[in-house]
């Protein structure tokens, strides 16, 4: 079998149960608040993400350098020096405007450019799919987060809450109409979410590069003129 | 002996490969770049321009760009995967024709985010016998989207789409895991699969 079909998803019977769980609270609770949230101002919408993303900024080029990207590594701290300053402490993306967009990291990637493996598929309660490999990876950017640990220190965890819950939503929001659609025209919303979210989740690896093995799937059919089996 | 033997199989192959793929049969890059510009720009068209029709004159008009675009059996066969060697031959027409109007709806739905967009080709390249075309949705706002498009030579003659990948993610690849898991689900059978199909497109 081809390493794209494989589903790797031993926990089924628990990723699927907790998916059922993350759809009803998703329902009553995640959806509705996104659907409020994007009733808000676009700009306003855009500087709370701008801000969002300039504060991730030491988990982002920590693992910009951990996986030796130096050109990468030195656009995000070209961005944060920027946007921290001419971009009113992050709220305005003055870099993107000037030719230096916004790009992610996290330490799953900077894992699997190492070589480790996703391991199974794992559904998390509230936070969506993953994989063990990426779980491990969320940890270990949550605990390195100067910024989290910084809030903490002076008594400010409602910031943390705060700035988790904006993510939340900011994510969620952008996902409305995609989501709606991939549910309803799927014939089964759990494996479809699941295949996208790897093969998304591999283009983020490959930094969206398309040139490399496995950006683009063969699509082979097998034994294409095998007759049908004969029946009754 | 078999180290003679091997080495003619060896040789074999290696003359033989390469007549293969039946040379000046084989599309161009080129071809490919302009295939996908045009059909693009008409599958936008039918998306975008006529918002005002009603949603079933919409599909009419994007089946009919997706009829001379894609190669619609090929796709259909891969999705379904090796269930199709055990399906009957009443099966694999009912579910061929099944599977051409849930194509069209999904293809449909999660491409009219697009509509009112401009499509910049970047680049083709050959791959197998393939031609890959690697192409950038420009939005009014926001980063671009990557589309690459993956076109083969049809049965009948002319380049079709077999598969989109938008930014990452193949449409073709993530049908085929889903219907795996309903085929799975179904015992391994092909009836299942035809019946949430009939279903989901209301026939």
């Amino acid at each position: 079998m081809r390493q794209y079909e494989e589903a790797n998803d031993p926990l089924e019977p628990m990723n699927r149960a907790i998916f059922a769980f993350n759809q009803v609270a998703d329902r009553y609770v995640i959806k509705p608040v996104a659907e409020a949230y994007v009733e808000l101002p676009q700009g306003l919408r855009d500087s709370i993400r701008n801000f969002l993303r300039n504060l991730k900024t030491p988990i982002i080029l920590a693992n910009d350098l951990l996986q030796g990207e130096g050109r990468r590594a030195g656009e995000t701290l070209t961005r944060f020096l920027v946007n921290s300053t001419a971009g009113v402490l992050g709220l305005f993306d003055v870099a993107a405007a000037n030719g230096v967009p916004y790009h992610d990291e996290d330490f799953g990637q900077t894992l699997a450019v190492w070589g480790v493996g996703e391991g199974p598929y794992l559904v998390l309660p509230i936070l969506g799919p993953s994989n063990f490999r990426d779980t491990a990876g969320m940890a270990a950017d949550w605990l390195a987060d100067p910024v989290r640990d910084w809030a903490e220190d002076h008594d400010k965890s409602w910031a943390n809450w705060t700035r988790t819950g904006l993510r939340a939503i900011d994510l969620r929001a952008e996902l409305l109409e995609t989501l709606d659609k991939l549910e309803r025209t799927s014939l089964d919303y759990y494996a479809a979410l699941r295949s996208m979210t790897r093969q998304r989740r591999d283009a983020e690896i490959r930094n969206g590069a398309r040139d490399q093995p496995g950006a683009m799937p063969k699509i082979e059919i097998e034994d294409d003129d095998d007759p049908p089996p004969q029946r009754k | 002996m078999t180290a003679m033997l091997r080495a003619l199989c060896l040789l074999s192959i290696l003359v033989l490969v390469p007549l293969a793929p039946a040379p000046g049969q084989a599309a161009t890059p080129e071809q490919g770049a302009a295939f996908v510009k045009d059909l693009a720009d008409r599958a936008l068209e039918a998306l975008g321009k006529f918002k005002n029709l009603s949603k079933a004159d919409r599909e009419t008009r994007f089946r009919e760009v997706m009829h001379t675009g894609f190669d619609i059996p090929t796709i259909g066969r891969f999705v379904v995967g090796p269930t199709w060697r055990k399906a009957s031959e009443a099966e694999r027409a009912r579910y061929l024709e099944l599977f051409e109007r849930y194509i069209v709806q999904t293809y449909a739905a999660r491409l009219a985010e697009y509509d009112d967009e401009k499509i910049a080709v970047a680049a083709a390249r050959a791959d197998d016998g393939d031609v890959v075309v690697a192409s950038q949705i420009l939005r009014k706002s926001g980063p671009p989207v990557k589309i690459d498009w993956r076109l083969r030579e049809a049965k009948a003659g002319g380049l079709r789409v077999i598969d989109v990948v938008i930014e990452g993610i193949s449409m073709a690849v993530s049908q085929r895991s889903e219907f795996a898991s309903v085929i799975q689900q179904g015992g391994g059978e092909m009836a299942p699969l035809i019946k949430l199909l009939g279903e989901k497109t209301g026939g």
